[in-house]
């Protein structure tokens, strides 16, 4: 990647907190964050539990607004965006990978892929192609018409990474790919992510706990209690 | 949205207990109502035949204006004359839908064996007019069936001498048919009349209040009792089209309004009192199950729909990340109940023809309220308020997804992610 590629921010955080309620209690699960992520990126957010790398990831991923600072996405600034654009933007710019693979059940791997293509308004012709290309890509065209429920955890996942590069995104969401997952299952999720990531130019952002990981990542952002205590680009 | 049906049918078959429960409480209420609409309507169908041709008052019936408030008290100013009997006639045998024009006289008085005597109430009428007037009586499966011979009455076209006695009359009376008997009225001008008459084939009125007392006579017979030549009361006008009468009886008024007859003509079902009582409650009794079988469809849609949003709730969460908007997520749910209310309507539909086959088979039949002998049992179909029934349970059913729908759109997707 070259260096210029690799100083094109897609997503600038500027001082982002977020406060929850619960209850009457107050947590402020992120303090001033700012933050910059650039294009091709493959970045790493680790911390221990509730240093607030989900909450860092839903608002990266739009999916969930900070309670004050700015977002900015593609020069877009998010905060000006309704839920409907939002959710369009979210469409066509971002793919998710969430922990627990979240496939609909009785979709075949190819339909879960094809789902975010035909919420956009893809042609079914189009839509079918393009989802069995990204199967390909992640090895698994061979079950394409199994439902979720018959494919293993390392399967549902790489169905899962398939459905979120489908729409070729600029940014994929990983919150915590791995933590379901037996080690080899998520050093081989990781290893196909990386791939994904220098043949198509995608940034991926993922959280884990799994310290092992972090070797294959270019960066890694170290959270505790809602702030970043390190933010490392590797060699 | 191809896509989106896809997905709605496939989340409706996700959990196949509680979509069967809800379905068939659907198919049930559907089937139930529609059977019943389809009884009601044969029962409206048999009761409208029952009035037009079996109590013979034809489609229409045209009087002098006032007869039937003032005719009894004053029957020689109300009575149509021979002259208007006839020009009326004329004008009416020309219009289309217009099958037969009938003179009728009613009369009343005592009717005796020789050793006792009773009251009767008869109708004047051509025996030809009898024919056919009851020829539309019966269906072809009750004339088959032979049940119903009782109700037929004829009058004897060759012997205006002979009448036909109710059953009720002829057996209080003990005559049997081609006895005498005698009879005794007056005449138009109060003057006591009586004659000898033959007791013909007797007949059931199909109603137990006037079984005991009705009769019918020639209208020759009837004009010669009353001392009325060429006279009537009325004529009643056959039609050969029941949709046709409201349009004709005003086509027919404006046309004799302008040939300068003061008339009025009224619809069989305005001069039916027990039509409309037994339609008024038929109706009440149909709106009234329609509602409770409605409100169970509602609250069993909208309770399955409830259950499926919880238990989807993160897949919701899913679809609204990648892309779904809150739009997206109630047209899904709406989509996903109605077609669950369409499956079981339709289910409801081939039940309803099921059991309507069995029924109408099953050669069942009773005594309804006010009826002098047993009616089957029979079941139609009422396309029209079926149809109604179809449309609305599928729209009611569409919206009972709505609100726990948009519940489920409006929550914040990381909530919906994180539902467990």
């Amino acid at each position: 990647m070259s260096d210029i590629t690799r100083h094109l921010p897609i997503l600038r955080l500027i001082d982002v907190k977020r406060r929850f309620l619960l209850g009457e209690t107050t947590i402020d699960a992120l303090n001033s964050i700012s933050l910059e992520i650039h294009a091709g990126e493959f970045l790493a957010v680790w911390g221990p539990s509730g240093s607030g790398k989900s909450t860092l990831m839903n608002i990266i991923g739009l999916i969930d607004s900070p309670t004050s600072g700015e977002v900015h996405f593609d020069d877009e600034y998010t905060h000006m965006l309704d839920d409907d654009e939002l959710t369009e933007f979210r469409s066509k710019k971002i793919g998710f990978v969430f922990q627990n693979f979240n496939l609909v059940p009785v979709l075949s791997a190819l339909e879960n892929v094809m789902l975010p293509l035909q919420i956009q308004g893809v042609a079914e012709k189009e839509s079918k192609d393009r989802a069995a290309a990204a199967l390909v890509d992640v090895g698994l065209e061979r079950f394409r018409d199994s439902l979720p429920d018959k494919l293993s955890g390392g399967q549902r996942q790489r169905v899962a990474i398939a459905r979120a590069l489908v729409v070729n995104p600029m940014l994929v969401i990983a919150d915590e790919p791995t933590a379901n997952l037996d080690s080899e299952n998520s050093r081989m999720v990781v290893d196909l992510m990386r791939d994904m990531n220098r043949a198509r130019k995608v940034t991926f952002v993922f959280t884990t706990h799994d310290q092992r990981l972090l070797d294959h990542v270019d960066r890694k952002i170290l959270l505790r209690d809602g702030n970043i205590v390190s933010d490392e680009v590797m060699a | 949205m191809k896509n989106m049906l896809k997905l709605a049918l496939r989340g409706m078959m996700r959990n196949r207990r509680r979509s069967m429960m809800t379905l068939l409480a659907i198919a049930f209420g559907f089937s139930a109502i529609a059977l019943f609409a389809g009884y009601t309507h044969n029962v409206y169908d048999g009761l409208s035949r029952q009035s037009i041709h079996g109590e013979m008052l034809g489609h229409l019936t045209l009087s002098k204006r006032g007869m039937r408030k003032e005719g009894r008290l004053d029957p020689e100013r109300y009575l149509l004359t021979a002259a208007e009997v006839e020009a009326v006639t004329r004008l009416l045998k020309d219009e289309s839908h217009v099958v037969m024009v009938a003179p009728r006289l009613a009369l009343s008085g005592l009717v005796s064996n020789g050793r006792a005597s009773t009251i009767f109430l008869a109708e004047g009428i051509e025996p030809e007019a009898v024919l056919k007037l009851r020829s539309g009586a019966l269906t072809d499966a009750e004339r088959k069936s032979g049940k119903f011979e009782s109700m037929r009455m004829r009058l004897d076209t060759e012997h205006p001498e002979v009448v036909s006695l109710s059953e009720g009359l002829v057996e209080m009376l003990h005559l049997k048919e081609g006895e005498q008997a005698q009879v005794l009225v007056n005449t138009l001008s109060g003057q006591a009349n009586a004659l000898d008459v033959t007791l013909g084939k007797s007949f059931n009125t199909g109603n137990a209040g006037s079984n005991d007392k009705f009769a019918f006579v020639s209208l020759a017979l009837a004009r010669t009792l009353l001392d009325a030549d060429g006279r009537a009361d009325r004529l009643t006008i056959l039609l050969d089209d029941k949709s046709q009468t409201e349009v004709m009886r005003d086509r027919l008024l404006a046309k004799l309004k302008a040939a300068g007859f003061d008339v009025e003509i009224m619809t069989w079902q305005e001069l039916s009192d027990f039509y409309n009582q037994v339609h008024g409650m038929f109706d009440m009794i149909f709106g009234f199950i329609f509602s409770i079988v409605l409100t169970v469809v509602i609250m069993s849609v909208a309770n399955s729909m409830s259950m499926t949003v919880i238990e989807r709730t993160r897949e919701i969460g899913t679809l609204r990340a990648i892309g779904l908007k809150r739009s997206g997520v109630i047209r899904l749910f709406t989509m996903e109940s109605m077609l669950l209310t369409l499956i079981g309507c339709v289910t409801g539909l081939l039940l309803t023809l099921l059991v309507r086959w069995g029924v109408n088979a099953a050669d069942i039949s009773y005594i309804p309220p006010n009826s002098a002998g047993r009616v089957p049992l029979l079941i139609d179909m009422d396309v029209m308020r079926t149809l109604f029934t179809f449309l609305l349970m599928g729209l009611v059913g569409t919206l009972a997804a709505y609100m726990p729908a948009r519940r489920a759109a409006k929550k914040d997707i990381i909530d919906a992610l994180g539902h467990i």
